[in-house]
């Protein structure tokens, strides 16, 4: 890297021509992807996300696809960059799971592309997305029962799937081997690498145009332009420290209550966020990876500032992690790590917005709802000799409330943020042995507020199937609902409960695995609101009466 | 001539014998101006304007009638009782969903599932702005009434229509005062009779109202697209039906007696009351004109692959025609609400010449997309702006000249757009002129990414296209937009002002049907596939040959997607034999090889669905004829003008562009001027006059 002396950074005109084309690759990598992927939580839950690295590694540009993995993908391209320094050449093709060497949890799979100019590394295009299987004890990836990382699936550090623009047919097949849907993670990763070699394209006649090192000042001076942005903002707040905490429900192995806590510190421009008094790790797959968390670290902070900043290197440039390795928030390598991009994801968001709601409390919001997912599998009469496995993604929880005014309802919680779509009750009704009874607003689930949160989503569903089925649970916030803030309510937490067709029933756990459900049975859905933001008594009398008239409450 | 039943003309199959004084026209309603074109049956065009008047659109466009009337020295009413047809773009249905206007809306819909349409499938925009507050739902919580009700998704009854549920449902809307009630039930699309019953029941009770089903709207499985577009169509329906019927009651009042058209969504054509029923279809009325226009230019002899390029004063509107087809497409939303209809896939970027160019909060140059509209419009203007805005940049480059806009009835204020350039270019520290390239830069960057973004989406490399540029600004952009995507040649026809509204007298009557027909098994057999098809054809040639008896041809189409996925892909089915073997396999083959078109990749062996069937009918009206540019001498320029251009600051010569002679070349650069349009030609582009009426650019 020749570090001497930094050309002088373009003209002005040039730079925002260029700000503006790195992020329409961006964009166009997303399209392509969105395009080509063969799995349903490509194509239409959008799980995956772009970016540009510069050749040291930092973010440059991202699409905006699925706010948790905002600050997470430069940890890809440094790993990359270590594990082979000074071997890396063009058309190298590289991939990596591991969140122990790079990753987020198991099921996001990272391609990592160097891209070369006038001889040398410039960028890395890098592509993530979520697959659908990656092997290990259950199917889909998320498996409560885990007490070690070995039994959520494949592991891969960084490896050199190809390189002179090829692919290692064998690696890939080994690969693609170990999980249960070969083809779709084929069919996955193909789009992904398509998408990164786009990237490739697009940067070269970039590179050869404005020449490399005009290129890498023009970068330069695009993160130096969002890092005084995003000061700004931080510059206009009060100075202080405060601290916040954030409760998981359990680790699925017997221990409540797991608490995340956040210290804020705020001085001038700047921010630290020391997250070292968390609770120690859990036996199960709670825990974060360091990846993770420093990413849900950044998507807090993306939160806080004005949506038009740049998500880049240089806009989180104000912002100082401090965390203890061995905390529910960094566990130590070898523990399970599979829930972490939704929990302890949510929670690390929670407790630094609960701590910075006294210092920019226009720009606090109430917190989001958890994840709670069940996924149902079993026969159907209409296709006979084939399995069904059908995955929850209605009766959503709601949003927080803001200065903005009340939240979404049914809108996901902190790490997705409205951007997972649930699939329509017929489409499902017409596929699954299903018969969705009731799928609408649970009114009353939000936390009251001068701006109350959503409303979350309540689902009846009864189970249609050719004999027994057995269902899985992976989630949390049956306990803890979203956080109200500046004296707004909390969320109702969530409350699944499973009736019989003889007339018993029970509540489901958020962590489960084999749960019987006979055809005839129904699942009742309560899903929780959003936090609420100020005090109830502020509320406005009119939207008091609004809520009232339309059924909200 | 006949009563004006709105069938006129066309009805009695009169229309390839044009009377030799009789005349077509074009109208469409933009921001700023009611652009009319007239087209004599010798071919000869004619373009008037007059200021929109967004209160009631009629009047603006019985004014620019009068003004395309004077231009003609006729009288209003002589030349609309020799005019033969009218196709009108309208953004009512637009405006209204855009401002928030529309009718006191109402839902009936299956007991348990009333939140459909606030639910939003759990999608927010803007995925880091948590503090963006939620949208009003077009129709409120407390007007969308459940009635207890439900089908199968099989089409079995689980639970009849319960009368009781019903009646106290309509008491509540009789209460409320509801001016349009959308009907919206589960799986109606299998069967929509419990739709049809409860729409009776309702206009008995309300006999004022605009009733609508959702089957009807859009019999397709889904219900989020099918509700919301029907909630859509109830929202914006009473307006737009308001509106037609008073443009239609004004142009007969006037003397008109043939049939008045509205340019729907998809580009095809319709009469006034077949739009009014079906309202939601006009969302896209305004921009459907360019995308027409693309289409007849490209078989005229264009060329078939064409980047349409459609820069107005706040926006600019972008598709693509492939093939001599403009693509079509159901993911569109108009002021946030989804609409799944079928329609030209328009992409609206937020710049155009109005655009305002400023120091973006993050310290870079940007413009757009706040725009200085039609009010206080430019500084140029003159009429009270202070900001930069691309125009003005383009004022102070010298591409503009001051005393030829709008054909001299503006004249633009060059001190004054100076003025506001010289602001900003002192906050990033450049030279006025420099911060003017500056901005004239941005913006065409900023067009060719949404070009690129645009055209990946379609799986279409755009690089063997040429790029067709129109609207008012359009000129000035077009072959520096094309060079920076690659593409090597640029058309802006003589007509770049009023091409939308020419565009809308080449359009040809269609009407649209769709089936879902999702069962259990993928695909269903041949001899069902057979049945299906042709029912949906007798269905739309019927709905037709209600208002139309000419030619009719009928293009059927299918959306099918692999076994697990979720995203259904849009498959052609011309060349199909439909009578031959292996119905069903023909389809399965025309699938993979589309999904391999668009995604590079084909996964044969693997389940095909069919999810939707869908036949479009197409009555072909009898085009215009194209006028013969008489041969001319060899245009000479009338000026020249020191312009700012990349390479320095060039005297750039200056031609008429209607004096150019056919085929006569103009090296760049050069300005070429008209009334309305000023193309900027830079160093190495050639351009050539086209006889048939544009300017073709190869790029150097």
């Amino acid at each position: 890297m020749p570090d001497a002396k930094p050309p002088a950074p373009p003209d002005p005109v040039t730079l925002a021509v260029l700000d503006a084309r790195l992020r329409a690759i961006v964009e166009e990598m997303g399209e392509a992807m969105l395009r080509t992927s063969y799995s349903q939580i490509l194509n239409s839950s959008r799980d995956f996300s772009i970016a540009l690295c510069d050749s040291r590694c930092r973010l440059v540009a991202q699409a905006d696809h699925i706010p948790v993995h905002v600050g997470a993908m430069p940890w890809a391209a440094r790993a990359v960059a270590e594990d082979f320094a000074g071997q890396v050449r063009p058309g190298d093709t590289f991939l990596l799971n591991d969140p122990y060497h790079g990753g987020s949890h198991l099921p996001d799979l990272t391609i990592v592309l160097p891209v070369f100019g006038e001889g040398a590394l410039r960028f890395w295009s890098v592509v993530r997305a979520h697959h659908t299987d990656v092997g290990g004890a259950t199917h889909g990836g998320y498996n409560p029962g885990a007490t070690e990382i070995w039994q959520e699936g494949i592991r891969i550090p960084p490896i050199r799937l190809g390189e002179g623009g090829g692919l290692r047919e064998d690696l890939l097949r080994m690969l693609v081997t170990n999980t249960r849907l070969a083809r779709d993670v084929r069919g996955d990763l193909m789009a992904m690498i398509g998408a990164a070699r786009l990237g490739e394209a697009r940067l070269a006649p970039l590179l050869a145009r404005h020449g490399a090192e005009a290129m890498e000042a023009a970068v330069s001076a695009i993160l130096d332009l969002s890092e005084a942005h995003a000061r700004r903002i931080v510059a206009a707040w009060p100075d202080g420290e405060w601290t916040g905490e954030a409760f998981l429900d359990d680790d699925g192995f017997g221990r409540t209550d797991i608490a995340i806590r956040a210290r804020v510190t705020k001085r001038g421009d700047g921010l630290r966020v020391d997250l070292s008094d968390s609770d120690p790790q859990a036996t199960g797959f709670v825990n974060s990876s360091y990846a993770n968390m420093r990413s849900a670290v950044a998507m807090a902070f993306a939160f806080l500032l004005d949506p038009e900043v740049s998500k880049n290197d240089g806009a989180f440039r104000p912002l100082e992690v401090i965390a203890r390795e061995g905390t529910i928030v960094w566990a130590r390598e070898g523990a399970p790590v599979t829930m972490c991009t939704s929990h302890c994801s949510n929670e690390i968001v929670e407790a630094i917005i609960r701590a910075m709601q006294h210092c920019c409390p226009e720009r606090a919001m109430g917190g989001w709802g958890r994840r709670f997912r069940v996924a149902i599998t079993g026969r159907d009469a209409r296709r006979p000799g084939r399995s069904f496995v059908w995955h929850m993604f209605h009766a959503r929880p709601g949003g927080g409330g803001s200065s903005g005014g009340d939240g979404w309802s049914t809108a996901g919680e902190w790490h997705s943020a409205g951007g997972l779509k649930f699939g329509s009750v017929e489409m499902a009704e017409a596929r699954f042995p299903l018969h969705f009874e009731r799928h609408e607003f649970l009114p009353g689930s939000a936390g009251d507020g001068q701006h109350r949160g959503g409303l979350g989503g309540e689902l009846v569903l009864r189970v249609e199937s050719d004999g027994p089925c057995r269902a899985n649970t992976a989630g949390d916030g049956a306990r803890h609902g979203a956080a109200g803030i500046l004296g707004g309510r909390d969320g109702a937490p969530h409350h699944y409960v499973l009736r019989h067709a003889d007339g018993t029933e029970r509540v489901l756990r958020t962590k489960e695995v084999g749960i019987a459900v006979a055809p005839g049975d129904r699942l009742h859905v309560r899903a929780g609101g959003g936090g609420g933001w100020g005090p109830p008594e502020r509320r406005d009398p009119a939207l008091r009466e609004r809520d009232a008239r339309e059924g909200y409450v | 001539m006949p009563a004006s039943d709105g069938r006129g003309a066309e009805r009695r199959g009169e229309l390839n014998r044009m009377r030799s004084d009789a005349y077509r026209i074009g109208v469409d309603v933009g921001g700023t101006f009611t652009d009319v074109v007239g087209i004599a049956a010798d071919g000869t065009e004619t373009l008037a304007k007059a200021p929109s008047t967004p209160a009631d659109q009629s009047e603006g466009v019985i004014a620019g009638l009068g003004n395309l009337a004077e231009a003609l020295g006729l009288t209003l009413a002589e030349l609309l009782r020799r005019t033969e047809r009218i196709v009108h773009g309208t953004t009512v249905a637009t405006n209204a969903l855009l401002e928030r206007r529309g009718a006191k809306a109402a839902m009936l819909t299956t007991e348990g599932h009333r939140d459909v349409i606030e639910m939003r499938e759990g999608l927010k925009p803007e995925r880091y702005d948590l503090r963006l507050p939620a949208p009003e739902p077009l129709v409120p919580r407390s007007l969308r009434l459940p009635v207890r009700e439900r089908l199968r998704a099989d089409g079995g009854v689980e639970t009849p229509l319960d009368a009781a549920s019903l009646d106290t449902a309509i008491a509540r809307l009789r209460e409320a005062g509801a001016e349009a009630v959308a009907i919206c039930f589960l799986h109606s699309w299998r069967d929509p009779s419990h739709e049809q019953a409860a729409a009776e029941a309702v206009a008995r009770a309300l006999p004022g109202a605009y009733v609508t089903c959702s089957a009807e709207v859009l019999p397709q499985i889904k219900e989020f697209e099918r509700f919301s577009t029907t909630a859509v169509n109830a929202y914006v329906g009473p307006a737009v039906s308001r509106y037609l019927a008073r443009l239609k009651g004004r142009l007969e009042e006037a003397g008109y007696r043939g049939t008045l058209f509205v340019i729907l969504s998809h580009g095809g054509v319709a009469p006034v009351e077949e739009a009014a029923r079906l309202a939601v279809g006009t969302a896209l009325s305004g921009p459907a004109g360019g995308v027409a226009a693309a289409v007849a230019l490209a078989r005229q002899g264009l060329g078939g692959d064409l980047v349409t390029f459609d820069m107005g004063g706040t926006s600019t509107d972008i598709a693509l025609v492939a093939g001599g087809e403009a693509a079509l497409g159901r993911g569109r939303s108009v002021g946030g609400e989804r609409i799944a209809l079928e329609s030209l896939d328009i992409v609206t970027l937020g710049a155009g010449g109005g655009s305002i160019a400023h120091l973006g909060p993050g310290g870079t140059l940007q413009v757009g997309p706040r725009s200085a509209g039609a009010v206080p419009g430019p500084a140029c203007y003159g009429q009270g702006g202070t900001e930069p805005t691309v125009t003005d940049a383009n004022l102070v480059l010298g591409y503009l000249d001051p005393a030829n806009f709008l054909g001299g009835r503006k004249r633009l204020d060059a001190a004054a757009a100076e003025r506001a350039v010289a602001g900003l270019a002192a906050r990033l520290g450049l030279a006025p002129e420099a911060c003017a390239a500056g901005i004239h830069r941005l913006v065409n960057a900023r067009m060719a990414d949404g070009v690129r973004v645009a055209t990946v989406r379609r799986g279409v490399d755009p690089r063997g296209f040429a790029l067709l540029g129109f609207g008012g600004a359009a000129g000035l952009h077009a072959t520096a937009v094309a060079r920076e995507l690659g593409l090597r040649r640029a058309v802006v026809p003589l007509f770049a002002a009023g091409l939308s509204a020419w565009g809308m007298l080449q359009s040809d009557l269609r009407y649209e049907v769709s089936q879902s027909v999702i069962g259990a098994g993928g695909m269903p057999e041949d001899a069902e596939l057979r049945a299906l098809f042709e029912r949906l054809e007798r269905q739309g040639r019927a709905r037709m040959e209600g208002w139309y008896s000419g030619e009719v041809t009928a293009l059927r189409g299918a959306d099918m997607r692999y076994g697990e996925q979720v995203f259904e892909v849009a498959v052609p089915l011309d060349g199909i034999a439909w009578d031959g073997p292996d119905l069903a396999g023909q389809l399965r083959a025309a699938f993979h090889a589309r999904h391999r078109a668009l995604f590079t990749y084909d996964l044969p062996g693997e389940e095909v669905v069919l999810v939707n069937a869908r036949v479009a009918v197409v009555g072909r009206l009898p085009q215009p004829p194209v006028a013969a540019r008489p041969a001319a001498a060899r245009a000479e320029p009338v000026a020249r003008r020191r312009v700012w251009l990349e390479e320095g600051v060039a005297e750039a010569p200056v031609f008429r562009f209607e004096a150019l002679a056919p085929d006569q070349a103009v090296q760049g650069p050069a300005l070429v001027e008209s009334a309305t349009t000023t193309v900027l030609l830079r160093p190495g582009d050639a351009a050539r006059m086209d006889g048939r009426g544009w300017l073709d650019v190869a790029l150097g």
